[in-house]
């Protein structure tokens, strides 16, 4: 496909060597997420237990002991409906809201931009890999230009709130020194992924404020580049980094009924 | 050559609380609320943020994809030892979980790291090492005759043989504050709330064994528990009262576990069944206390278990009672200081989080700072002391027996 054309032609990247790299990016998310299972499951399975003699952490181990958590009742009397959890806990993030509408409103903007972009992007992967096969009653093309005006809000959205999030983080004294590595680094790949987005998208599309007088000619090394970051970033290095919590954090609300 | 172990273990820590480590977003508010952080000066090592940072930190060295790879790194034992002091600098009054915007059970997460450490004899700290054999060998913490539990009643008191009703004491209002349990049983009796007592065969709850991450020495911690549930079905109650917050949360919340089975009976704190007989209109009372009283929540009573409105609804209705609230309550309470061994083990510290609390009482210009858990009494009056504040500390009981006109005084011997 010409979109994925590459730097040159001497370097150029193929469908096939893009769904490669997409492959090896699950692959590697995989294999963390399994390590990180794994490291869960080396807990116990209740209360002031004890490891199995000579047991090794065990995915299942984890899945099961988190399931009866989730599903056993409280003797401390906190517990929330599991519905309640779901949808005000974790979707509409109540808990951040309550400590602060601010952070809840950078974070939130943050999460629903960085979330509906990576379902758009899962939409046409899936309308690209289907007109491969099947007839459909639009081109891919089509179906871009028709995710135009849904990926410039979910993109600006996530752009408000990762700008918010670093400029806390760089301008606001108690925060900046209480950040780390391990802060910066997520922070930091979430900034450069939606930056390279817009730009990559701007010099595609030519729009005067995101293509930076860029030739169109390189929109498709500049598309090449978000993507295989974005894999890179918002796939593989999830259960190595701090991104984990977009996995761990809804686990754990869950396990504790939404929490004191 | 024989493979490296990790320097930890995953004792006691349940998988999700291994979880909940990767969980946390360093979003610190745990930090802004944390008291003993506060008190310490901002001790880095005491923030709840710190804490799940460096025990995921282990865990990774233990067990992450690097020591999945090329074996685990070593923690120096020094590191391990700092940890546990942080671990202990904590009173588990669980305002770190109330803010926690992941949802993370932080007080339970810190019994386990200490429970877990005391398991490869790192800690407990100082003097908690103590509880396991006092409480095994004596059933109290305070090295005190068991003979001696009901020493305390007075003749004007009157006790059931058997009764629907247990009040169990506890060891520090049994042995130590026995204003609290005179006030207790007067106000029972007064009300004709026929009650029983365990006499010698109540024992300590087990509360600083748990808190201390002491729970599994000895086994004495379900020891205690087994007992004492046996003890109180022994004498055919279907309901048992406490006006110790601490015994109060041990046995709702921890005694269940211990044993493995739901209790055969109905746990409840004293103001709730006030509260309740006041609802009813079965409290007649006799004096006003013409007194602004704030109230402080008891973690063990509040945070942990929920149970907030029953004292505030008891002060409210006592005659005279101008009711202020400070600050910072209910869920949102600044802790006492004394509790999760702090009071035995770092009494500076516990000194220190008083004194903030005491202010915060001043702050509100009222005459009496009430509670309904003796610890909190004892270590505010103490942070009183310190601060040589014009304000008295009581318990909501005491302030019911006075209402009622009942002396909390030992009856004077002739």
């Amino acid at each position: 496909m010409a979109y994925f054309s590459g730097l040159t032609d001497a370097l150029r990247i193929t469908f096939v060597q893009m769904m490669l790299v997409s492959f090896i990016a699950m692959v590697i998310f995989a294999y963390g997420m399994i390590i990180n299972f794994q490291k869960w499951g080396a807990g116990v399975t209740g209360y002031a237990l004890e490891p199995e003699a000579g047991s090794k952490g065990s995915a299942i181990r984890f899945l099961k002991t988190w399931w009866n958590q989730v599903v056993e009742e409280s003797h401390h009397g906190h517990g929330k409906p599991i519905l309640e959890v779901l949808v005000l806990d974790i979707v509409l993030q109540r808990r951040i809201l309550k400590r602060s509408p601010f952070r809840w409103f950078m974070h939130f903007t943050l999460v629903a931009g960085w979330m509906s972009l990576f379902a758009l992007s899962g939409m046409m992967f899936t309308v690209e890999m289907a007109e491969r096969v099947v007839e459909l009653p639009f081109t891919a093309a089509q179906f871009r230009e028709f995710l135009q005006v849904p990926n410039d809000i979910f993109g600006y959205l996530l752009l408000i709130g990762v700008t918010i999030a670093l400029v806390r983080r760089l301008f606001v004294k108690d925060v900046r020194e209480a950040s780390i590595m391990y802060d910066w680094v997520l922070l930091g790949t979430v900034f450069i992924v939606t930056i390279t987005g817009f730009l990559s998208d701007g010099i595609r599309t030519g729009d005067i404020g995101w293509s930076l007088g860029l030739d169109p000619s390189i929109a498709p090394p500049a598309a090449l580049f978000h993507s295989v970051i974005s894999l890179l970033f918002c796939i593989a290095f999830i259960p190595y980094s701090k991104y984990i919590h977009v996995i761990a954090t809804p686990l754990a609300i869950l396990a504790n009924k939404g929490g004191e | 050559m024989a493979k490296r172990q990790p320097s930890i273990d995953t004792k006691n820590l349940t998988a999700v609380q291994l979880m909940e480590l990767d969980s946390c977003t360093r979003c610190g508010e745990c930090v802004n609320w944390c008291p003993t952080y506060a008190a310490s000066g901002q001790k880095p090592g005491l923030a709840p943020r710190d804490k799940i940072l460096r025990w995921r930190q282990f865990m990774n060295k233990s067990y992450g994809l690097k020591a999945k790879l090329f074996g685990p790194t070593e923690i120096p034992s020094s590191e391990l030892d700092e940890f546990k002091d942080d671990v202990h600098g904590c009173t588990t009054c669980g305002i770190c979980a109330t803010v926690c915007e992941s949802g993370i059970n932080t007080v339970e997460l810190w019994e386990s790291m200490r429970t877990n450490l005391v398991k490869k004899g790192i800690g407990p700290f100082g003097k908690q090492g103590m509880f396991p054999k006092l409480i095994g060998q004596y059933h109290n913490p305070y090295l005190l005759d068991q003979k001696a539990r009901l020493d305390w009643v007075p003749e004007d008191v009157t006790i059931a043989d058997k009764a629907n009703i247990v009040y169990f004491t506890g060891c520090t209002a049994g042995y130590k504050q026995l204003a609290l349990a005179f006030a207790t049983s007067r106000v029972l009796n007064k009300l004709g709330i026929e009650f029983t007592m365990l006499g010698e065969e109540e024992w300590c709850c087990g509360s600083a064994l748990i808190r201390t991450g002491q729970v599994h020495v000895d086994d004495v911690a379900r020891g205690v528990a087994k007992h004492n549930v046996e003890a109180i079905k022994a004498k055919g109650a279907t309901k048992v009262l406490y006006a110790c917050a601490g015994c109060f949360r041990a046995s709702k919340v921890d005694w269940p576990r211990l044993i493995g089975e739901e209790l055969p009976f109905e746990v409840i704190h004293i103001t709730e069944f006030l509260a309740d007989l006041i609802k009813k209109d079965k409290i007649k009372w006799e004096t006003s206390i013409d007194k602004t009283v704030t109230y402080h929540d008891p973690c063990h009573l509040g945070r942990h278990v929920g149970v907030f409105d029953a004292p505030r609804y008891v002060l409210e209705h006592i005659p005279g009672v101008k009711f202020v609230e400070m600050d910072r309550i209910k869920e949102f309470q600044r802790c006492c200081g004394a509790g999760g061994g702090v009071k035995a083990g770092i009494p500076d510290l516990a000194l220190g989080v008083a004194e903030s609390r005491v202010k915060d009482a001043l702050e509100t210009n009222a005459d009496i700072l009430s509670s309904a858990c003796p610890f909190c009494k004892r270590n505010l009056s103490d942070g009183r002391d310190s601060l040589k504040a014009d304000l008295e500390v009581e318990d909501v009981i005491v302030l019911v027996a006075q209402a009622l006109g009942l002396s909390v005084e030992e009856p004077k011997s002739e």
